[in-house]
């Protein structure tokens, strides 16, 4: 079995909307029928098939090739599989997200893990504004920078920087610590096409919130790549 | 039988049903790793008045452990689910929460899962945090000298206690040299403990007493300075007897860690002092494990 491919075609003139291309939604599905899969809830919506040649045909594993930043919802919803995108990703990646693993090699938009509650996402490149914003649980990893307002409202869950972004005074500096739990998840990220593998020390900036929203969030920022 | 001198007896070891676990405790340096488990495995000899029977199984390397630090795998024992749950909770409160750097872990898998740090979390008062790590859920608790890692569950499994044999020497010291060349063989045996002091016990016990509410006395027909007055199982030479008494997960490990024990006190030869080997047993009546102690030293572990 091969992963489930879907290889843009062409680039949308409009944003498209990815949420029904999880592996919990494709399961028991043909392929015929995920090409017939309507890419926004409007009506005449575009297909699948309109924009993606698609290919391969293990849907616990669903690869997205030449991904734009037109590719809005990836991952929502999701419960379990894994999901890699070659290239960038729009907004809403892995918003409502349940279970499973998301890996992007470039950059993903705004609302990033918006109401996340489970799972893993990382991100090669940059992320937009509002990154985890309402997080419930999960962890977020970010390589690259990050935009404003990141953790918006977070209640918990961990979010994985090498930089420090700018702050709102609702997260609050904790101090550097070496934590134990991050041997077990970066053992859990060598199976993983991840830049975090580059990591080489596991020395974090602690900073917990949002306490506008329980506060039980955290930032951890490495200190050294 | 006769091995280089010594003989063995033509008679069984009797075991009973226990349930199981296996803890992984890990910290900074083997020496805290030691610490954490020699206080979670202490006042743990015998179900009679520890409630569990728990042990140090074998020390791991960084390499085998779930964070990559050294530590140690313990084995614990009870009589039922509900003590051992117990135990394990209360001992994971007190013995590796309290000790610095140690972290623990599941060390076995089962459909049957117990508590490790599940309800230890509400010591965070509200600061805990859980991770779901591969499917696993680990809980981190803030204490003060940092962060205590623990796994939600461990597997609990069926297992057996009481496997043992008797060592019968013509000298204390010699009973006790021998025990200690039969422990230190018996070690290299994965999935079993010795709980008793140094794995050895030397107030082996009966059923019952003169006593009425005693209901294990001293094994008198074992006991040497005893052997004018009662009816004695010791030959004139033998001076003392000491006992290893083992729990493990199946019998065959049980089986296995006698054979290697015996074994090793029977290539001391009967210069040791050591004379005999004996097991001790209950007629075979209460407990369903029958450990052979011919059968076994032949290899038959049916």
């Amino acid at each position: 079995m091969s992963a489930l491919t879907f290889t843009l075609k062409k680039s949308p003139a409009s944003k498209l909307d990815c949420r029904q291309l999880t592996p919990n939604l494709l399961a028991n599905l043909t392929i015929a029928e995920i090409k017939n899969i309507p890419l926004s809830s409007q009506k005449n919506a575009p297909k699948v098939a309109d924009f993606f040649e698609v290919t391969g045909d293990d849907v616990q594993t669903i690869h997205f090739n030449n991904a734009t930043a037109q590719l809005d919802y990836i991952g929502h919803h999701m419960t379990i599989g894994t999901i890699v995108v070659e290239g960038d990703c729009g907004d809403y990646l892995g918003a409502n997200m349940q279970g499973g693993t998301i890996i992007v090699k470039g950059c993903a938009n705004d609302r990033l893990g918006d109401q996340m509650r489970r799972g893993l996402i990382l991100i090669d490149g940059n992320a937009g504004d509002y990154c985890a914003s309402r997080m419930i649980a999960g962890t977020i990893g970010v390589y690259g920078t990050l935009g404003k307002h990141v953790g918006f409202a977070m209640k918990r869950g961990t979010i994985l920087l090498t930089q420090t972004p700018k702050l709102h005074a609702t997260m609050q500096n904790c101090g550097t610590h070496t934590l134990p739990f991050l041997a077990l998840l970066f053992r859990a990220f060598t199976t993983l096409p991840t830049m975090f593998n580059t990591i080489q020390s596991h020395r974090v900036q602690r900073y917990a919130g949002d306490l506008a929203c329980d506060g039980r969030g955290e930032i951890l920022v490495f200190s050294s790549r | 039988m006769l091995i280089n001198g010594i003989q063995i007896d033509d008679t069984f070891a009797e075991a009973f049903n226990m349930r199981g676990t296996r803890i992984i405790i890990t910290a900074q340096n083997l020496k805290w790793a030691y610490h954490a488990a020699n206080a979670m495995t202490g006042f743990a000899t015998s179900v009679i008045g520890c409630g569990v029977e728990a042990g140090i199984e074998r020390e791991l390397s960084a390499n085998e452990t779930p964070d990559n630090r050294p530590g140690v795998s313990v084995l614990m024992f009870a009589m039922g689910s509900k003590v051992l749950m117990q135990q394990l909770e209360t001992r994971m409160g007190q013995c590796i929460l309290t000790c610095p750097t140690a972290a623990a872990f599941a060390g076995i898998t089962s459909e049957d899962n117990i508590s490790l740090g599940k309800h230890l979390r509400y010591f965070g008062d509200g600061y805990q945090t859980s991770k779901l790590i591969n499917g696993i859920r680990y809980w981190r608790i803030p204490v003060m000298d940092g962060e205590f890692l623990t796994q939600e569950t461990t597997g609990m499994v069926r297992a057996i206690g009481g496997g043992n044999f008797l060592i019968l020497a013509t000298s204390q010291p010699a009973a006790l040299a021998a025990a200690e060349t039969a422990v230190e063989a018996m070690k290299q045996v994965p999935n079993v403990i010795m709980p008793f002091p140094g794995g050895v016990v030397r107030s082996g016990s009966k059923v019952g007493s003169k006593y009425p509410k005693m209901f294990a006395s001293t094994n008198d027909a074992f006991c040497p300075t005893l052997k004018g007055l009662v009816k004695t199982e010791l030959s004139d030479e033998i001076e003392s007897v000491m006992e290893i008494v083992i729990d493990g997960l199946t019998f065959e490990d049980i089986a296995e860690s006698m054979r290697v024990g015996i074994q090793a006190i029977c290539n001391l030869g009967v210069a040791s002092g050591v004379g005999r080997i004996s097991a001790g047993n209950y007629g075979g009546k209460l407990g369903p494990h029958l450990f052979k102690l011919h059968d076994i030293l032949s290899e038959k572990t049916s």
